[in-house]
């Protein structure tokens, strides 16, 4: 039998985050009958938690975390798993004034050692004092925290023993933390982002507001990952600071069965979903005929999309086999945003589904201009084009600005690197002075990493600036590829460069090109495949590995490496994007 | 609880197309990923086709310590129990 779900319709007059804390955001939602609800990948509900009910649980654990005597703003690690004890852990860290920090999951076979050494550098960098897990990732974190000095290690269950403190509890106040994001799966350079409660309250007021219009009747369905920003931020705190229901979906039971995500829809009913472009995508490929017009998505609004670069091909193939369900393609919601902000820049305006801007790719290669070219006459292949999708415009506390190189504005139409400030931006990265300081400028202006452009006032992202690599949503650190292929006994350090390139149709890829001192063949052939095989189990992505004699990767004019032209002359000699998904294979 | 010949029978029947795929022979020693090439979006399939025919449901926590052909069937034996 079904547990009866949370109402989508609330008793509680509706208020858009304007809260001083976390702690009083949910204090205010448990005064209503919403909540959230876990669905199981065959569609089932086990569990139902109202936010009356989170709110006295998570005060209870928080007077059970009392005991353990932690100063305040001790951080409590949480294994972030689709389940009911990740927001009552959460919820529990605010009320008692301690600062969690989500912790990420893999989804790749092997790669136990990858996995513990992730979570112990961490664990390391943000000097966790607990770290909780449910039974099934346990004996991972204990390992990862062996010899460190932690109050405690354990597992949820464990905290019912605990006694309760008589003491009066006291939630992070606005100033304080509100949690620590960790933004990239790399392994060697943990960067932990510091958002404090207003900081946060600002963004989610910004994304109800402003970027989503919410109204009473908004319902929520999601299976982001809770350790990803959109996943937690725009999925788990915009819903308790909205005070509207949210059904959750576990991310791996998405991945299996896609089609669970449109039934579950249908069946709330839900008006708010979001995905990354490549979650979209996977629905679409396994719809079959006639099974769109047995769901109903009608009420769906805003089907956001971000978390990484926007093609709208795909998209508008995902509408197209939904249009018999009612899914209006006018529900597309682009939107920019990165944990760095808390989660949101900028939304495209509401109802007008993907806008497209359609450039001179050559033109913006040169001269850094995105000059326009007017749509039509599809024959005429020069210039060569890129189209663009509007990521929309940034939310009211913003200040933007596009840089060139030499750190000069640039007007509308030029690109350039977008820097940003404004009161959600961080605090800066815990216990990384040196790079908060290259990253965020005493003045408070945010180096987003991200190329881009304005247009009439909207913000549209070409790119990013040389580093990092996205691939899924999920941030990946070149330098985390170039330590896997160094470790390999025929390369040396400096012998390897990691970029991402587009790929077949577009798509991103991840490319790894790697000076080889061997001449023969076989051996060749094989140190391709182990790096190809250690990507994938240490970072769970697929890699084209290119080998190319010494001496012959590209440096800047100081003489050091340089992987943005590397990954110019490769994708100049490859020419990928215009060819069949075919000649990507390797 | 089902015998773990039982259990490895079933999944060399599922790993077949991976394996014909990959021109790859099928053993217990065989590497999942090594050799069979299962990236995350190909590990999503297996786990699908693994729920579908053998009715046995892989939690995540169990994957970081499955590499090879055996690796996999004593976890299905143990999670049939």
């Amino acid at each position: 039998m079904d547990l009866e779900t949370t109402p989508t319709h609330n008793t509680l007059p509706f208020r858009a985050a304007d809260f001083s804390n976390l702690a009083e955001a949910l204090d205010y939602a448990a005064q209503g009958e919403t909540g959230c609800n876990f669905y199981t990948g065959r569609g089932e509900v086990y569990a139902v938690l109202s936010y009356a009910r989170l709110r006295q649980e998570a005060r209870i654990l928080a007077r059970r975390f009392l005991g353990l005597e932690l100063e305040r703003g001790a951080r409590v690690a949480l294994i972030a798993e689709t389940h009911p004890d990740f927001l009552r852990f959460f919820f529990a860290c605010q009320y008692a004034g301690l600062v969690p920090v989500p912790l990420p999951i893999p989804i790749s076979l092997g790669g136990h050692e990858a996995y513990v050494a992730h979570l112990r550098s961490m664990l390391t960098s943000c000097n966790a004092s607990v770290g909780v897990s449910a039974a099934g990732f346990l004996p991972y974190l204990e390992e990862a925290a062996e010899g460190l000095d932690m109050a405690f290690v354990g597992d949820p269950v464990d905290f019912e023993n605990f006694p309760e403190s008589q003491q009066a509890l006291r939630p992070l106040e606005s100033d304080e933390l509100a949690y620590i994001q960790y933004t990239s799966g790399s392994t060697r350079f943990p960067r932990g982002v510091m958002i404090t409660q207003e900081t946060v309250l600002d963004n989610l007021a910004g994304i109800i507001k402003h970027g989503l219009k919410m109204v009473p009747g908004d319902r929520y369905v999601s299976w982001l990952p809770f350790y990803h920003d959109m996943g937690f931020v725009g999925l788990v705190l915009v819903p308790v600071t909205s005070q509207v229901s949210v059904d959750y979906l576990g991310t791996r039971e998405f991945a299996m069965r896609p089609r669970q995500w449109l039934s579950l829809m249908s069946k709330t009913k839900a008006t708010i979903s979001f995905g990354p472009p490549f979650g979209y995508e996977l629905v679409e490929r396994c719809i079959r005929a006639g099974e769109a017009s047995k769901l109903d998505l009608s009420a769906w609004r805003i089907a956001g999309v971000g978390a990484e670069m926007i093609r709208s091909e795909p998209l508008l193939r995902f509408a197209k086999a939904l249009e018999p369900s009612g899914f209006d393609p006018k529900a597309f919601l682009a939107c920019y945003g990165m944990a760095e902000c808390s989660l949101a820049i900028s939304f495209a305006p509401l109802n007008t589904g993907l806008q497209v801007d359609r450039i001179d790719a050559d033109h913006l290669a040169k001269c850094h201009e995105a000059r326009e070219v007017p749509g039509g006459n599809k024959e005429d292949l020069s210039p060569r084009t890129r189209s663009f999708v509007v990521c929309g415009t940034p939310l009211p506390g913003f200040e933007v600005e596009i840089r060139d190189q030499e750190g000069n504005a640039l007007p509308e139409r030029h690109s350039g690197t977008i820097y940003l400030r404004g009161p959600s931006v961080m605090s800066g990265y815990f216990n990384e002075p040196e790079i908060t300081r290259r990253t965020l400028s005493a003045d408070g202006w945010l180096n987003t990493g991200d190329i881009g452009y304005r247009l009439d006032g909207q913000l549209v992202i070409t790119g990013r600036e040389k580093d990092l690599i996205i691939i899924n949503g999920r941030n990946i650190w070149p330098q985390d590829l170039e330590y896997l292929a160094e470790q390999q006994p025929e390369v040396r350090t400096g012998d390897a460069l990691a970029f991402s390139a587009p790929g077949p149709g577009g798509k991103e890829t991840t490319v790894m090109v790697v000076q080889c001192r061997k001449k023969d063949p076989a051996v060749q052939a094989c140190l391709v495949s182990r790096l190809k095989q250690r990507v994938r189990s240490e970072l769970g992505i697929d890699c084209y590995v290119e080998l190319v004699p010494l001496h012959t990767l590209p440096r800047t004019s100081s003489g050091k490496l340089s992987r943005s032209k590397a990954r110019q002359n490769f994708i100049e000699a490859h020419d990928w994007e215009t060819q069949t998904a075919a000649a990507g294979d390797q | 609880m089902k015998q773990y010949q039982e259990i490895l029978d079933a999944l060399y029947e599922v790993l077949k197309p991976f394996a014909s795929e990959a021109n790859q022979r099928l053993n217990e020693e065989t590497q999942l990923v090594a050799d069979l090439d299962i990236d995350s979006v190909r590990l999503l399939e297996l786990l699908m086709e693994i729920e579908d025919h053998l009715d046995i449901s892989i939690p995540l926590n169990r994957l970081p310590d499955i590499n090879t052909v055996r690796d996999l069937a004593v976890s299905l034996q143990e999670l049939s129990e």
